[in-house]
């Protein structure tokens, strides 16, 4: 009963956190190399979301095959995105500082904007399918099997993405941004273009996340901002920049949400989050992982 | 000017913007200068809102609204000496994870202590008397503006905003400064959040809105943020527009403020105001002097 208990709450612990994790490396991923921070993040998984719900419903198309759909889709609103307004901005601001508020204003400006045309697109109904809701056994507890599904989908995705940044000589590239900026620069790296492929694949990543999010929950136009907070949490714990960092802090803050929800109440949840979010930024501002 | 005349329409929309006036006023007090970009307007706001409807069946009218600005500057200066330490992005993500934290504790509290999900005002004072506290309020937050931005303590605010480091160098008490400034701000984003929460008669959680944040910061950068002209020519221009088309067509009206963000922020650094103000030759080209917008 009580190993039952605990794989219970490890195993559903994980794989929430595996779905934070993914969404926190796109996260990261922007902020990490452009001093971006987008806080419309989430509306990319939101719209993500809708999107393999709008495919499955309309052409009965399998949701996890949209995520080839949502993917590419993501990739390039954020090429064009990084083109039309954030190029713009690193070119026009004359400091560090300057540029991380004014994109933080200018990701507000998109956040707005997606979820209104989700509203005017989708209205504020709660809008679901069902998939693979078939039962999964483990070890004496029962999962659904698309949380289990998602679950792997997005772990795969996180840790596959954290062997292309290891191993390939563009992840190599995008490490030495990360690290020293000017230097990079120095030895021939493209920051330019760098740039605006780590947001687009940052945005995918959001969307992907979404696709996945759609089997498993709901959706109505405001999933987004609570995806980004937990998000930047995720982030903040695990260190800005610092990739392992969000894999390893989503899969913590996974564990620690469903056991708060399993101990205390289910409405603790939200403010577990920004408790610890607040707390993280006053104590330890470089992450729990951070130098 | 002349609520007596007009039909209460008229002074219900003119109420909107003196708040909005007041709210985007006050913001710019602190952020406007220092370069602070603040998203606790709401919560101060909210905070205010609450005070009216827990004290104000003991208090006589006009001492809600002064206990709101009491409770607000207090919050401020907790919330300043945690937060502003904080720079850029943090600070503002702080403020921001503060007002929700808020909310939904006061969510919590409210469903599982008091067993109830919001309040009723009763005996709310009488329209023109709400229309005059805010009116009140109004000319006090431009005017201490207009002196803040003549004292020493203004000077020692936008010497922060321009270099926090050198300004330190210079003998400033920064972090004095600075949590002084966010508390005066915050005192009169909760008075008016005190008067303008009699006209709902019924307040829940949900007053501590996100939305009151933003309007505030795109109203001051919509107009220039680093004036005194600017937050009021901004906070009046999108506050007819707000009330105008907010309760018809919401999410156009929030898709369109989404857009006029983006556009601000890329095109028009130091907001309308500061087009006016900017010589004809080098208003087509960036101006090549660092302009001094705020939060930028």
């Amino acid at each position: 009963m009580k190993l039952t208990l605990l794989v219970d709450v490890v195993g559903a612990g994980l794989m929430t956190g595996g779905i934070y994790a993914l969404v926190a490396l796109g996260l990261n991923l922007q902020y990490g190399l452009m001093r971006v921070l987008n806080v419309a993040h989430g509306e990319f998984l939101m719209v993500g979301a809708y999107l393999t719900y709008s495919l499955h419903t309309a052409w009965g198309v399998n949701p996890l095959l949209t995520l080839l759909v949502t993917g590419p889709a993501a990739f390039g609103a954020g090429l064009v995105l990084h083109r039309l307004l954030y190029a713009r901005l690193v070119a026009a601001s004359d400091s560090r500082e300057a540029l991380e508020s004014r994109s933080l204003l200018l990701s507000f400006g998109l956040l707005f904007v997606l979820q209104n045309a989700a509203l005017l697109l989708w209205s504020a109904d709660l809008k679901g399918y069902s998939y693979l809701s078939t039962p999964f056994r483990v070890l004496g507890t029962v999962f659904p099997a698309n949380r289990v599904v998602a679950a792997c989908v997005a772990l795969g995705l996180s840790v596959g993405f954290y062997l292309v940044l290891q191993r390939s000589l563009m992840g190599k590239a995008v490490r030495a941004l990360m690290q020293e900026p000017e230097g990079a620069q120095l030895v021939g790296i493209d920051v330019n273009r760098l740039h605006g492929l780590c947001f687009g694949i940052g945005i995918a990543m959001s969307a992907v996340t979404g696709s996945l999010v759609s089997m498993l929950f709901e959706l109505t136009p405001f999933i987004g901002l609570p995806y980004t907070v937990t998000a930047l949490v995720v982030v903040i714990l695990g260190g800005l920049g610092n990739v392992m960092g969000s894999l390893l802090g989503g899969l913590l803050l996974g564990l620690v949400e469903t056991a708060s929800v399993y101990l205390v109440a289910s409405d603790v949840r939200i403010i577990a989050s920004y408790a610890v979010l607040s707390l993280i930024l006053i104590l330890k501002p470089s992450g729990l992982f951070g130098r | 000017m002349i609520p007596q005349v007009v039909t209460p329409y008229y002074r219900s929309l003119a109420l909107a913007i003196l708040a909005d006036v007041t709210l985007t006023v006050a913001w710019a007090f602190f952020s406007g200068p220092t370069r602070y970009l603040s998203l606790a307007t709401g919560a101060f706001f909210g905070a205010g809102a609450y005070v009216t409807a827990v004290a104000g069946k003991g208090l006589a009218w006009p001492l809600p609204v002064v206990a709101a600005a009491v409770v607000g500057a207090v919050m401020a200066l907790v919330v300043g000496a945690l937060a502003l330490r904080l720079r850029g992005p943090y600070f503002a993500v702080f403020t921001f994870g503060l007002a929700e934290l808020t909310k939904h504790t006061l969510i919590w509290y409210e469903t599982s202590v008091t067993g109830t999900v919001g309040r009723l005002i009763l005996a709310p004072p009488a329209p023109l008397v709400l229309y005059y506290t805010v009116l009140v309020l109004t000319v006090l937050a431009v005017a201490t503006s207009v002196l803040l931005r003549r004292s020493r303590w203004g000077y020692a605010l936008v010497a922060i905003g321009a270099d926090e480091e050198r300004a330190a160098t210079l003998s400033i008490d920064t972090t004095r400064v600075k949590v002084g400034a966010f508390a005066l701000s915050a005192a009169f984003m909760a008075a008016v959040g005190a008067a303008m929460a009699p006209r709902w008669t019924y307040l829940d959680p949900q007053v501590f809105n996100p939305l009151v944040s933003f309007q505030a910061v795109i109203m001051a950068l919509v107009g220039g943020a680093s004036t005194v002209v600017g937050p009021i020519v901004g906070a009046v221009f999108l506050g007819l527009a707000s009330e105008i088309l907010l309760l018809r067509f919401r999410y156009v009206y929030m898709l369109a403020l989404g857009l006029t963000l983006i556009v601000v922020v890329l095109a028009l650094p130091s907001g309308l105001v500061g087009l006016a103000q900017r010589p004809p030759q080098a208003a087509r080209g960036r101006p090549s002097g660092r302009p001094p917008e705020a939060a930028s």
